[in-house]
């Protein structure tokens, strides 16, 4: 039995921009948004959208996600045909090879595309925060008769630059790629999500992989050789909710983001459009009498005796009496003991706080830095973490970090 | 087993004591009664009986058991979805005529030949109107130590008001014992109306299975409905029943009250963990989102599980997956089951809601502390 349509999930990236977040763990793996990891969204794109076999390639530290995806039940991706498989690399009796790139990647894995025999294969990519239906962008990828359509969105013309760019005509149809131009022909920038024909991308794999100046990549060489064999390559305008959160900053700004659906467009409490992920199993949270709580996100698990304001707090973080969080990303597990001062930062999952401690500090004209705990850091009492701070190893009572 | 050294398989009749709380179980039953924010009666367990590494469940209903088939599914979120064992829930069998059991012994009876097909050597039967955090191995290694031939767990409380209400007629009894120093039950006592604290029994008791089924099919061949007042109680001098105290936390359904008060207390840090340690307690997911507090809500004092969205004010409150408290809203001193919706400057007080409960805007309800108002699943108030 062929399936129409697989994923392939690109979650192999080491998202060495988020430093002490992803010393551990890949990106796809670290926690967002309350109750989730970034992986959760494309994968419960996929199931909302109809995809029910999905290859999850993984390569820099793939411990915590593998544990993470198990059978992948939470998603509704155990099935007896399909589902949800993870795919490093392994070894071949011709030797092995770790993922060169994105194209090497899939290319490496065609034999378990085959297994299904697809007409289509979607590759998603495992950093982004966005809710999106597949089912529709393959509706639009059948009706332009494409052998290749990518996913685009508008983006303001200043900012052009800084993406891979689709220059598109009336009928949607891709006529030239630019990868980061100095001089922009469009404002559509890539976002990473490709559909293909199955027979088309083993073809090009196949050519990519016995050049040996390639490197490999769907951006840099597969989507340039499409262009110039003049395939039918359509881009679909897509206008919701994206955030790729490869930065500390642009992380901490869609977990914000998260504090104000009404107006940044990422609505959480969507029955129609449900993320999945693995739950804690905790109890309800609590909120002691002297608490206050303000505009804020708050999980299962969850002892607040402080302050806590405009932030999310995952499950089980302890906020005890005299503490003061404001402006905070605070992951899981994580502990702020008596007095301790955390503001415009993100915590990592299981840290302590000692008392007193001051981490980060509110943004001034100057200094907007988002200071950042790595996970099971220890902050000693009354130790000071400034606001640019990147804490990958314990710091003992009273001293500072910059 | 490798993984644990437990022989034990559970059984549970979760139709007990459906009497106490005929509002609650109107559409359900004890077993499936929510309680603590998140979980169902069942939950605490069928969790202390997998945390133990019972992993070989039976369920026998009586009725009014479909939500509890909806909240169990096929087990897999207490690890029961297995292929030796694992949860099954037997339905009332109807042969001729349609019979629906009384007492432990016919429903025991009616699935004598499951039993015989077992291989764990004993067996643990429980109600599920109490909700605890219970080690079995405890219980099992202290009734193999005793030499006994029952183990009864009970716990040193005075009667609950709600159970001495109990009418005759309804088959809910309640026993209490009368221990020797040696832990041996000496006299049990059948619906007892002293006050003070007493041994009141929980009805959980530890038997090997070959001596559980000879004592059934003898007391089902001679008519006998009940456990307790027909096979142990006339023959305490034959047979050697023991008695386990209890001396965790336990929360016990007896009426309306008693399970206001019962939520109630878990906002008290040293109750709840008291409940929710030293073993998790599972419970079917919902996939909820994180709960979010809006601008101008304020909370004091509440447990509130994930799902919900909070404008208004709460106070001394358990609330639900779900709930939503509009903005002007106030409420205290209430328990809000899922997806209850407090509209925009409703005010209320000492409420239970069931499910999906609608209090319409500027509406105001108030109970009392002695009396909490119910109100029943998907009513609009």
């Amino acid at each position: 039995m062929a399936k129409e349509m697989i994923a392939m999930l690109l979650a192999g990236g080491q998202g060495s921009r988020l430093y002490a977040l992803t010393q551990k763990l890949a990106k796809p793996a670290v926690p967002f948004g309350g109750k989730y990891r970034i992986i959760d969204f494309p994968l419960s794109n996929c199931v909302n959208s109809g995809i029910d076999t999905v290859g999850i390639l993984t390569q820099y530290q793939p411990m915590v996600l593998n544990e993470y995806i198990g059978n992948g039940q939470p998603w509704d991706l155990d099935r007896l045909y399909g589902g949800v498989h993870v795919l490093p690399p392994y070894q071949k009796a011709s030797g092995s090879d770790w993922y060169k790139g994105t194209a090497n990647a899939i290319y490496q894995n065609i034999s378990f595309i085959e297994r299904y025999n697809p007409q289509y294969v979607i590759i998603l990519s495992g950093d982004q925060i966005c809710k999106q239906d597949y089912s529709d962008f393959l509706r639009f990828h059948k009706e332009k008769g494409a052998e290749f359509s990518v996913a685009v969105m508008e983006v303001p013309w200043e900012e052009a630059s800084r993406f891979g760019l689709m220059v598109a005509d009336e009928n949607d149809k891709i006529t030239e790629f630019q990868e980061k131009p100095k001089n922009p022909k469009s404002n559509l920038a890539s976002m990473g999500i490709y559909i293909f024909n199955w027979d088309i991308l083993k073809k090009y794999l196949i050519e990519d992989e016995a050049d040996p100046e390639s490197e490999n990549d769907f951006g840099n060489n597969i989507i340039p050789n499409l262009l110039r064999d003049g395939r039918n390559m359509y881009a679909y305008h897509f206008s919701g909710y994206w955030k790729d959160v490869g930065t500390i900053s642009s992380l901490w700004e869609a977990n914000m983001e998260v504090l104000d659906p009404e107006n940044s467009g990422i609505n959480l409490f969507d029955d129609s459009w449900k993320i999945y992920s693995r739950n804690s199993g905790m109890t309800g949270h609590k909120v002691s009498a002297d608490a206050v709580v303000e505009n804020s996100m708050i999980t299962d698990g969850c002892r607040i005796n402080g302050t806590v304001k405009h932030s999310i707090l995952f499950a089980g973080v302890k906020v005890e009496a005299g503490a003061e969080v404001e402006d905070a990303v605070v992951m899981g597990g994580t502990v702020i003991k008596k007095g301790a001062v955390v503001k415009h930062c993100i915590i990592a999952e299981n840290v302590v706080v000692g008392e007193n401690a001051v981490v980060g500090a509110m943004p001034t004209e100057t200094e907007k830095g988002v200071a950042t705990v790595g996970s099971g850091i220890y902050i000693g009492d009354n130790a000071k973490i400034g606001p640019n701070a990147m804490v990958n190893n314990n710091v003992k009572d009273g001293d500072e970090q910059w | 087993m490798v993984n644990s050294n437990t022989s034990a398989l559970g059984i549970l009749f979760p139709n007990s004591y459906d009497s106490l709380v005929p509002e609650l179980v109107s559409e359900r039953l004890m077993a499936s009664i929510p309680f603590a924010g998140r979980y169902r009666m069942v939950d605490f367990l069928l969790s202390s009986m997998v945390n133990c590494g019972i992993d070989n469940i039976s369920i026998v209903v009586r009725n009014n058991y479909h939500s509890l088939m909806d909240h169990l599914g096929s087990g897999r979120e207490w690890d029961l979805t297995r292929k030796n064992g694992g949860l099954t829930i037997f339905p009332p069998y109807s042969e001729k005529t349609v019979k629906m059991y009384n007492g432990r012994v016919e429903a025991v009876a009616s699935i004598l030949d499951f039993l015989k097909d077992q291989k764990e050597k004993y067996v643990i039967l429980a109600d599920t109107n109490i909700a605890l955090n219970i080690d079995f191995n405890a219980m099992i290694a202290e009734h193999i130590a005793s030499g006994a031939d029952v183990s009864i767990a009970y716990k040193e409380e005075e009667i609950p008001a709600g159970i001495l209400a109990i009418p005759v007629e309804k088959n809910d009894l309640y026993y209490t014992l009368s221990i020797s120093e040696d832990g041996r039950v000496n006299r049990i006592y059948i619906n007892p109306e002293e006050s003070g604290p007493q041994n009141l029994s929980m009805n959980i008791y530890v038997i090997e299975r070959e001596m559980l089924m000879e004592q059934i099919k003898g007391a089902y061949a001679r008519g006998y409905i009940y456990f307790e007042r027909d096979i142990l109680a006339p023959r305490l001098d034959k047979l050697h029943v023991h008695a386990y105290k209890f001396e965790g936390y336990t929360a016990r359904i007896s009426d309306m009250k008693s399970y206001f008060d019962e939520n109630m207390k878990l906002l008290d840090d040293a109750n709840l963990d008291g409940l929710f340690s030293p073993s998790p307690i599972y419970t079917k997911i919902r996939d909820d989102n994180p709960t979010r507090y809006i601008s101008g809500s304020s909370a004091k004092n509440v447990m509130v599980a994930d799902g919900c969205v909070i404008e208004g004010e709460i106070e001394n409150c358990v609330l639900f997956r779900g709930v939503k408290v509009a903005k002007g809203a106030k409420v205290k001193n209430c328990v809000l089951m899922q997806d209850t919706v407090v509209e925009e400057g409703a005010n209320i007080e000492y409420l239970i809601t069931d499910k999906n409960v609608t209090i319409s805007a500027g509406k105001e309800l108030k109970g009392t502390d002695s009396f909490p108002v119910y109100v029943a699943k998907y009513r609009i108030v």
